[in-house]
């Protein structure tokens, strides 16, 4: 990591060089600094600036940074200068920051949450509607908000790993990845080859099942219920497969720091076995759901997230790949196994649903081939029990793509191993801003289709 | 005469600060593998119409209220089940800065089914365990 230092006035003109040929990926605040990160082809950067006197807001220029400012102002004390956006991020002892809403003759407010009619994490939506179309949407977050990174601070940084694993349960193993590669840098332990390519089988069969249920929404979106039953008996494939080669339906605890979870992929030969299946399998249901033109219809034109805002937003994942972007961690800055196992990355301009399903369906078909090299790699040679892990006292930034795109996490150990300061900065908090523009000129009965396009947790953006 | 839709259940859903993974897993159950249409058993898009609601998570300082909403709204009899470590107080967020003491205890589940998250088949012998007590 390139790690720069500037006065606070010199910020902004720092920030602009490093975009020129850098991704942003988060900003976040400790007790004496705020640090702006990016990610490119020479690295991470980390351009960092003390907080002695009030930080200029960046968020009205660039708008990737608008909730981590409001989230380091909230949560950690930063006085910023020319802030754009004066509402609490975060429910607090105020109550519900109010949202943005459209003023005017004919404007209709609909608010849904944070209680939905589902099996569904909470949040509240308030839709400025005339007639059928959103003018504009706002979401008001954080119902899930439990503390994750102050109930971090302080303990054992190695004994944490179980607990950043539940920080959100649909990207559990790309934040440990994440961790356990930060917590191995500062320990200056090397991660062995077989557990290398276990953790990619963890973290390609996360992508599995998670693209499988998105697939399956983004079908129950448009109300096609024969691929949203099929690829949804296809997950519960998925999870039975992960359960069988890694000890957990959703693979908690897969990656550890140090290696991989004690005892996982004792057979490498019948997971690829079960995987080549899944992906045939997988194939047809893609191919009904893709091949279906009524279906198809829909699903173009809805969402469109055109490819300047989701640059602008700094989205990643797949959502950024389907607006004509290329942006993925294990390409731009390969990590562990996909050092010598590159995924062939799917990208589409259209920026619509169809383009965010035509991603995912082209992911997911890739995952399955990094998932049956990565297991012929192995072959019989069973990932050894985790290395000892003893972090040292240092700062660490890792990204590792998640099904949702570049899961961020910054960290800093003191001498004896415990977390200082822990920062989580999820693909899900960098891309619900998109998807709430994204919905703007659509129809609010449309809201479920591009939502679940996205399909973005709240677990974790919430904290 | 005994009731004949005994075992039928209107399942209400709460998340109270889960991390999603409860929620993997009661959708899976909901889903085509486990099909438990076949139990009588639906989720069902109002607390009006539960005969059983399912809550997950710590119970967060944001979702309190709202949680004590959708129970009130709830139609009598109805019985709380808990579903996972964080629910019964004992999972992995217990006493972080907005987290409460487990959305089970904070609203007096009468069912409790521990896991991390608990496997669809556990949280299915939980809902029947609830069947049984509405009778």
């Amino acid at each position: 990591m390139i790690a720069t230092r500037v006065g606070a006035a010199a910020l902004p003109a720092a920030v602009w060089v490093a975009l020129r040929d850098h991704e942003p990926l988060a900003a976040y605040a400790t007790a004496s600094d705020v640090h702006y990160l990016f990610a490119g082809v020479d690295g991470l950067l980390d351009v960092g600036a003390a907080r002695e006197e009030a930080i200029p807001a960046l968020a009205a220029t660039y708008p990737v940074f608008a909730w981590d400012e409001r989230e380091m102002r909230d949560e950690h004390g930063v006085s910023f200068a020319d802030e754009s956006d004066a509402r609490p991020l975060f429910i607090g002892a105020a109550g519900v920051p109010p949202a943005l809403a459209a003023e005017g003759e004919g404007v209709t407010l609909v608010v849904v949450g944070p209680v939905h009619a589902g099996i569904i994490e909470p949040g509240r939506f308030t839709f400025s509607t005339g007639g059928e179309t959103v003018i504009a949407l706002d979401a008001q977050l954080s119902y899930s908000r439990r503390g994750v990174e102050a109930a971090l601070a302080g303990r054992d940084a190695v004994a944490a790993a179980p607990r950043v694993a539940r920080i959100c349960g649909a990207c559990s193993v790309a934040r440990s990845w994440s961790y356990a590669r930060a917590l191995e840098a500062l320990a200056g332990v090397a991660c062995d080859e077989a557990s290398e390519y276990a953790r990619l089988v963890a973290a390609e069969l996360e992508r599995i099942y998670n693209h499988l249920f998105d697939l399956a929404q983004a079908a129950a979106g448009a109300g096609y219920g024969y691929s949203q039953t099929h690829l949804l008996g296809l997950k519960e494939r998925a999870n039975a497969l992960c359960a069988e080669a890694f000890g957990h339906r959703l693979l908690f605890d897969a990656i550890v720091p140090g290696g991989v979870g004690t005892g996982v992929l004792r057979d490498a030969r019948a997971a690829r076995d079960a995987a080549v299946l899944l992906r045939a399998a997988a194939r047809a249901e893609v191919r009904a759901l893709l091949g279906n033109i009524s279906v198809q219809r829909r699903f173009e034109g809805a969402g469109v997230l055109p490819a300047e805002i989701a640059r602008a937003f700094g989205v990643v994942g797949p959502g950024r790949r389907a607006s004509g972007g290329t942006l993925d961690a294990r390409t731009l800055l390969p990590y562990g196994a996909y050092a010598a196992l590159a995924p062939a990355v799917a990208t589409d301009a259209a920026g619509d649903v169809a383009a965010r399903v035509r991603v995912k369906a082209a992911e997911l078909d890739a995952a399955f081939e990094l998932v049956e090299r990565a297991l012929a790699a192995l072959g019989d040679h069973a990932p050894p029990a985790p290395q000892h892990v003893m972090p040292g006292r240092g700062t660490a930034v890792t990204i590792t793509e998640g099904p949702r795109g570049a899961e961020t996490l910054a960290l800093a150990c003191a001498a004896d191993g415990a977390l200082e300061r822990i920062a989580v900065r999820s693909a899900s908090f960098r891309n619900w801003p998109a998807v709430l523009r994204a919905m703007e000129g659509n129809i609010v009965p449309d809201f479920p289709l591009v939502n679940k396009s996205f399909n973005l947790c709240y677990a974790c953006a919430d904290g | 005469m005994a009731n004949p839709f005994a075992h039928a259940l209107g399942i209400r859903h709460l998340v109270c600060g889960s991390c999603n993974g409860c929620e993997h897993e009661l959708n899976a159950l909901a889903g085509p593998a486990y099909d438990t249409t076949q139990q009588g058993w639906s989720i069902v898009a109002s607390p009006r119409h539960a005969d059983v609601v399912t809550v997950t998570g710590p119970m967060t300082t944001a979702m309190r209220a709202a949680a004590a909403a959708t129970l009130a709204a709830a139609a009598q009899p109805c019985v709380v089940v808990a579903i996972g470590d964080c629910a019964a107080g004992e999972g992995p967020w217990a006493g972080a800065p907005h987290a409460g003491a487990g959305a089970g205890i904070e609203l007096d589940a009468a069912v409790t089914v521990r896991g991390c998250p608990p496997a669809p088949a556990a949280i299915a012998a939980g809902l029947a365990e609830a069947a049984r007590r509405l009778g």
